[in-house]
Formats: structure tokens, C-alpha cells, sequence
């Protein structure tokens, strides 16, 4: 598996690490944080080629994030993933440069086709 | 027929106690406006008629005066005539002239020529006649008059006009006596009954009216009109002889009373205030008839207008109580709609991370050697199992999200018939597969509005299912399309069992289904309700009449 980084980001402890453990069982690069903040400056530090953003974060709206992610790294693609989405928060999150989103609880093999489908927008 | 749009818990009760109101206040209002029109007008009414009774009966008071007055004055100058003329034949002739046969005729023809006296009589002073000219002579021959009293009297005082007596001869009459200067006999003469009564008989007092001479005793000394022989008790108490001028008011008549030929006499005319005032009643009777057709028509008016002001006010209320069901029911779909955004929310997390573990050990599986693992295909299958149950989790808290998710900026114009047909499309199948007929009639004149139509196919959706949920099988659910007040209709009328009191009230209501446990969430028509709602709709249930439910969807032409 090549380099594929991808950054996910939820409040949810839990999730964080058995999604990373299971991507990283499937030959991605991942790696979990549970801010918003921590999220920013993963970012600012490291070039992710997905980052899965939960719009709600205990620090900052998922909104912001996605907007400072997409200041810091306009390249990237974000794919949201949230509980409380409803269809026009996610086509929200598409109008501000989100790749896609995913409505909680997402099977992994659902969201291991979105990850493909990214991969193969690499630019 | 029943028919629900929302719930309000006693609002049945309210209804009735409005009722009750709205019809206490029509009756204070047309009792208020009746006591204001009418009382004035009766007031004004009574007044008049009190008015114009009173000016009638001075008007009849003076002219009965007057005519009493004029009677009396008649009568006086009529008696004193005849005592006169009588005195002036005393005064001229002597005893011996007047004794001489035939000289007394030619006295009576004289005196006598308008037939005013009846006889003429010449009587000694010791009360035995000397002479008579009449049609009494063979009665009165040998009277002496020396015990009568009206023979006292001429003697005593010279002049004497007598009451009404009956004498010798048997007839009312009354007479006037005179004496020579020296008094030593007396010239009487009978006073012709008919032509003195004709006197008062002249006197105009009206049907019901009388006029008649009273003396000191009360008794008649003129004929009652009325044919009264002697005066009722009454009448006597009242009426005492002699002095001036007098009104008396009693039982519906009016007197008046005067004193005549020196008091002696008492001349009586009596008119019948009923009679009298005839013209007055019946001015009085078409007045009333008049005002009580002014009541009735203020009565008709006011109860007219007091009754279509307060069916608007009614009407208005009424529309206001509805606007607030409304509004209220907005209000608890939107709390409703927050409160299953956060539990979806919150219930989504701990389904993901369920997932997702039971994915991880179902990966980890893969890891391990099967030889030791005993219950591997039991693991499996559990781990499937947790998959499908939150997949099945899932599905209603998405589901749940409906209740929150916005309309704003998602209508375009759509063709319900179209929305229609394609909803059936959907669940034909399915509806065959149970020997369930989908009939359509549609209007196809029916305009396109401006709406959801994706959220407006889950509505019809989710009727639709609930009506071949409540079929079973074998039956016919008919879908119809319909305009008329600025609305759009469609209608689904299936011939399941139809819903019970309780469910046609909380069918709407959120997490209320009639399926057995396990096979309904109770939110589709919720959601479907708050969605027709949020789409300036309503949707209202009722039986139908050969059983089965009818569920109607309102949407509005002009979009909201």
C-alpha cells in the first residue's frame, strides 16, 4: 500500500482508534485526533490526502474547520462524517469544499469506497 | 362523520362552552339593543298619549262647561219669564175680573199662544179655585188647596215655582204661583212638561251623555236620557244641589253641575268620557298598532344584526382558535423535530462505534486459526446479526432527522398527478403481491404548485404503505386528486378496518402506530404531518363511510 495519509477527526474516543486500527489493517496511513484545534495544526503540520471530519467537535463547529483546513491545505479532501447530519448539513459541507459526506453510522466498507473514490481524484 | 386535523386535548369541551357563550352574548346584545330602541320610543308613546288624553278631556271639560253654563242661564231666564208674566196679570186684573166666566180664557190664550203653560188656575185665599182654564176642569173643580204646600208657600213669599209633583190630577208636572200685591189670591199656571224638558233635551252631550234638573231631595224633576227614574247613590253624593259651576270626575264620566232658580235646582249634564274621547282611541289604538310594528321591526333588525355581528365574531374566534392550534402544533413538531435531531445524534455515535467493533472483531476473526476455534461460525453470525440490527437502528434515526430537515429553497413547481403515480409506482408491486388494487382518480385538470416533491413522495409514501399495511390482503386502495378553495386535494381511501376514537386522534401523533411491535417506528405519518405542515399544507383523517380510512392531504395552489 502506498502512502495514502488520512487524518480522522471525531470527538468520539473510541471510534477514533478502532477506525485508525482498522484502516491501518487495510494499508492506509491513519491517524486520529479529537479536536478541532488538534486537527488544525495536523494539518498545518502534515498534508493528509483524506482527512474524515465530524461536524461536531467539542472546541469548534465542524464548519470552521473544513474552512480552515481548506485555507491551509486547499488540496486536500474532506470527506464528512456525522451523527447529526442531516442531508442539507452535508451539501453544506460540499458547498464549502468538502470532497463528500457520510451519515453516521456508516459501515466501513461504505466508507473504505468513498476513501477509494478519493484516491482516485488524486491529482 | 369525524374528521381530525390536530389534537387538543378537551378542545370537544371548550367547543360546547363557546357555544354556550357566543349564544348568552346574542341574547345580552339583542336584549340590549331592544331595551335601548324600544323604551325610548314607548317612553315617547306614553307621554303623547298621556299629552293629548289630557288636552282632549280639557277641551271636553270646557265645552261642557260652556253648554251648562248656557243651560242654566236658558232655563233661569225661561222660569223667571213666566213668574213674571204671571205677576204682571195679578198686578193688573182683580179678583172679581178674573172670577167673571170667560175672562180667564182670554188671559190663558193670551199668555198661551207658543203653548207654554198647560192651565191657568185662579184660587181664593181660602185655598178653594174660583176660576180654571184647562184640560184638568172636571178633576180639579172642587180641590181646595188650602193644605198644599206649594199654596203655603205662594201665599207666604208672593212668587213660587214649584218641584215636580203628581197633585190632584195624577201627572208629574210643576207649576208657577204668583199673588196679587195684597195677597189675598193666588194666579198658578202648569208649566208644559215636553216644552221645558225640550230645553235640556237640546243640550248636545253626546252618545252615553245626559242632562236633567236634580232638586234638594236628588230626586229627577226632568226625564233621564238615559231613562233613569231615580239617580244611582253614586250620583246623589256627588252631585249635591246647588251652587256654582262645578267639574266632577267620576267612574269614566264627567259632570258638570250649577245651581239654578235660586239653588233650588240643580241642572245636571253628564257626558261619557269614553264617547267623548272616541276619536281620541282611535287616534290612541292606530298609534299603538303603529309602535308595535316599529318594535317589531326594531325586534326583527336587532336580532338580524346582533346575529350576523356575532356569527362573524364567532366565525373570526373560531378561525383565530384554529390559526392557534396550528401554531401550537408547529411548535411541538419543531420541539419535537430538535429534540429527534439530538437523539439521532446521539444515538448515531454509539451505533457507529457498535459497528464499527463488531467489524474490527469480525476482522480479527479472519486472524485467527479455526481449528481453535470452536464457535466460529456462531461469532459470525452474531457479528452479522449486530451489523443488521444497527443497520435497522440506523434506518429509524435517519428517519427520525425528517422531523428537522428544512424545506427552504428545495420546491419547484410539480405535477401531483405525476408525484402520484410515481409513489404508486413504487409500491405496485408490492401491492399486487398481496392482491391489493391501486385505482386512480385523478383530476387531470389539476395545476402544478410549487412544492417539495421529495419530501412530498414520502408522504405519499408513507400513506400509502400504512394503507396496504391496514389491508393485509385482498382490497383496493383509491388514490383521487381534486381542486376547490384555492387548495389541491388528493385522497386515499382504502377499505381496511379504519381506525378506532383513539386512533383517529393520535394518528398523527409521534411513535403511535396500530402494527404489531417490531414492524412500525409510529413516525411516518408524524413526520408526514410536520412535512405537509411546513409545506403551508394540512392533512386531515377520517372512516369512511363503508368502512375503511381516508386520509386527505390539503396542499395549497399558491405557493407558501
Amino acid at each position: 500500500m502506498s502512502e495514502f495519509p488520512i487524518l480522522v477527526v471525531d470527538d468520539e474516543e473510541e471510534f477514533v482508534s478502532t477506525l485508525v486500527q482498522r484502516l491501518r489493517k487495510r494499508g492506509f496511513a491513519g491517524e486520529g485526533v479529537l479536536s478541532g484545534s488538534a486537527a488544525i495544526a495536523r494539518v498545518a503540520a502534515s498534508d493528509f490526502a483524506v482527512i474524515l471530519l465530524d461536524m461536531r467537535l467539542p472546541d469548534m463547529d465542524g464548519g470552521q474547520v473544513l474552512r480552515e483546513i481548506k485555507k491551509i491545505r486547499p488540496g486536500s479532501r474532506v470527506v464528512i462524517l456525522t451523527g447529526h447530519a442531516s442531508a442539507s448539513e452535508g451539501e453544506e459541507g460540499i458547498k464549502n469544499g468538502a470532497f463528500d459526506y457520510l451519515l453516521k453510522p456508516v459501515e466501513f466498507e461504505t466508507l473504505l469506497e468513498k476513501l477509494e473514490a478519493a484516491r482516485e481524484r488524486v491529482p | 362523520m369525524k374528521m381530525y386535523t390536530a389534537t387538543i386535548p378537551g378542545s370537544a369541551l371548550k367547543v360546547r362552552s363557546r357555544e354556550s357563550y357566543y349564544a348568552r352574548q346574542k341574547q345580552l346584545f339583542v336584549v340590549v339593543v331592544i331595551l335601548v330602541a324600544i323604551i325610548p320610543l314607548l317612553f315617547i308613546s306614553w307621554t303623547a298619549s298621556h299629552f293629548y288624553q289630557k288636552s282632549w278631556l280639557n277641551k271636553t271639560t270646557v265645552e261642557l262647561t260652556s253648554l251648562a253654563d248656557s243651560r242654566r242661564e236658558i232655563i233661569d231666564l225661561f222660569l223667571d219669564s213666566q213668574e213674571n208674566i204671571l205677576a204682571g196679570y195679578a198686578e193688573l186684573y182683580d179678583l172679581d175680573w178674573l172670577s167673571t166666566p170667560g175672562n180667564l180664557e182670554k188671559l190663558f190664550k193670551a199668555m198661551n199662544r207658543q203653548g207654554v203653560i198647560v192651565d191657568l188656575g185662579l184660587i181664593a185665599r181660602d185655598g178653594s179655585h174660583c176660576n180654571y182654564v184647562g184640560p184638568f176642569a172636571e178633576d180639579l173643580k172642587d180641590k181646595n188647596y188650602a193644605e198644599a204646600r206649594w199654596f203655603a208657600e205662594v201665599m207666604q213669599s208672593g212668587r213660587y215655582i214649584s218641584d215636580v209633583f203628581t197633585g190632584y190630577r195624577g201627572v208629574p208636572h210643576f207649576i208657577v204661583a204668583v199673588t196679587d200685591p195684597s195677597r189675598s189670591w193666588a194666579l198658578r199656571s202648569t208649566i208644559n212638561s215636553e216644552l221645558f224638558n225640550a230645553l235640556l233635551a237640546s243640550a248636545e252631550v253626546g252618545p252615553g251623555g245626559d242632562a236633567f234638573i236634580l232638586n234638594h231631595q236628588g230626586e229627577l224633576q226632568t226625564p233621564s236620557r238615559l231613562g233613569l227614574t231615580a239617580l244611582p247613590s253614586v250620583e246623589k253624593g256627588l252631585l249635591a244641589t246647588g251652587g256654582d259651576l262645578t267639574i266632577h270626575h267620576s267612574q269614566g264620566a264627567l259632570y258638570a253641575t250649577t245651581g239654578m232658580k235660586n239653588n233650588a235646582w240643580t241642572l245636571v249634564l253628564k257626558t261619557d268620557i269614553k264617547t267623548s274621547l272616541a276619536d281620541f282611541y282611535r287616534a290612541r289604538q292606530r298609534d299603538h298598532l303603529i309602535i308595535a310594528c316599529a318594535a317589531l321591526l326594531i325586534l326583527g333588525v336587532a336580532t338580524f344584526l346582533v346575529r350576523s355581528m356575532m356569527n362573524k365574531v364567532e366565525d373570526a374566534d373560531q378561525q383565530r382558535m384554529v390559526l392557534y392550534d396550528r401554531i401550537r402544533n408547529s411548535e411541538k413538531m419543531a420541539l419535537v423535530g430538535r429534540m429527534a435531531a439530538n437523539v439521532a445524534h446521539e444515538i448515531n455515535n454509539p451505533l457507529q462505534i457498535i459497528g464499527d467493533q463488531a467489524g474490527w472483531l469480525d476482522e480479527l476473526l479472519d486472524e485467527e486459526d479455526p481449528a481453535n476455534l470452536k464457535n466460529s461460525e456462531e461469532y459470525r453470525t452474531a457479528f452479522a446479526k449486530i451489523k443488521a440490527q444497527v443497520k435497522r437502528a440506523s434506518t429509524i434515526t435517519h428517519r427520525l432527522l425528517g422531523f428537522s430537515r428544512s424545506t427552504e429553497g428545495l420546491k419547484a413547481p410539480a405535477n401531483i398527478n405525476t408525484l402520484v403515480e410515481e409513489t404508486v409506482s413504487f409500491l405496485e408491486k408490492e401491492a399486487a403481491n398481496h392482491r391489493i388494487a391501486i385505482r386512480r382518480n385523478l383530476d387531470p385538470a389539476l395545476p402544478a404548485i410549487t412544492t417539495d416533491s421529495a419530501q412530498l413522495q414520502q408522504v405519499f409514501l408513507n400513506i400509502l404503505n400504512n394503507a396496504l399495511d391496514a389491508i393485509g390482503n385482498d382490497g383496493a386502495v383509491t388514490i383521487s386528486t381534486s381542486r376547490g378553495n384555492g387548495q389541491l386535494a388528493v385522497e386515499f381511501a382504502d377499505n381496511g378496518p379504519g381506525l378506532s376514537e383513539e386512533g383517529l386522534k393520535k394518528v398523527f401523533e409521534p411513535f403511535f402506530t396500530t402494527k404489531k411491535a417490531g414492524s412500525g417506528t409510529g413516525i411516518g405519518l408524524a413526520i408526514s404531518y410536520s412535512i405537509v405542515e411546513r409545506l403551508g399544507g394540512d392533512i386531515e383523517v377520517r372512516n369512511g363511510r363503508q368502512g375503511g380510512c381516508i386520509f386527505r392531504v390539503n396542499l395549497p395552489i399558491t405557493a407558501q
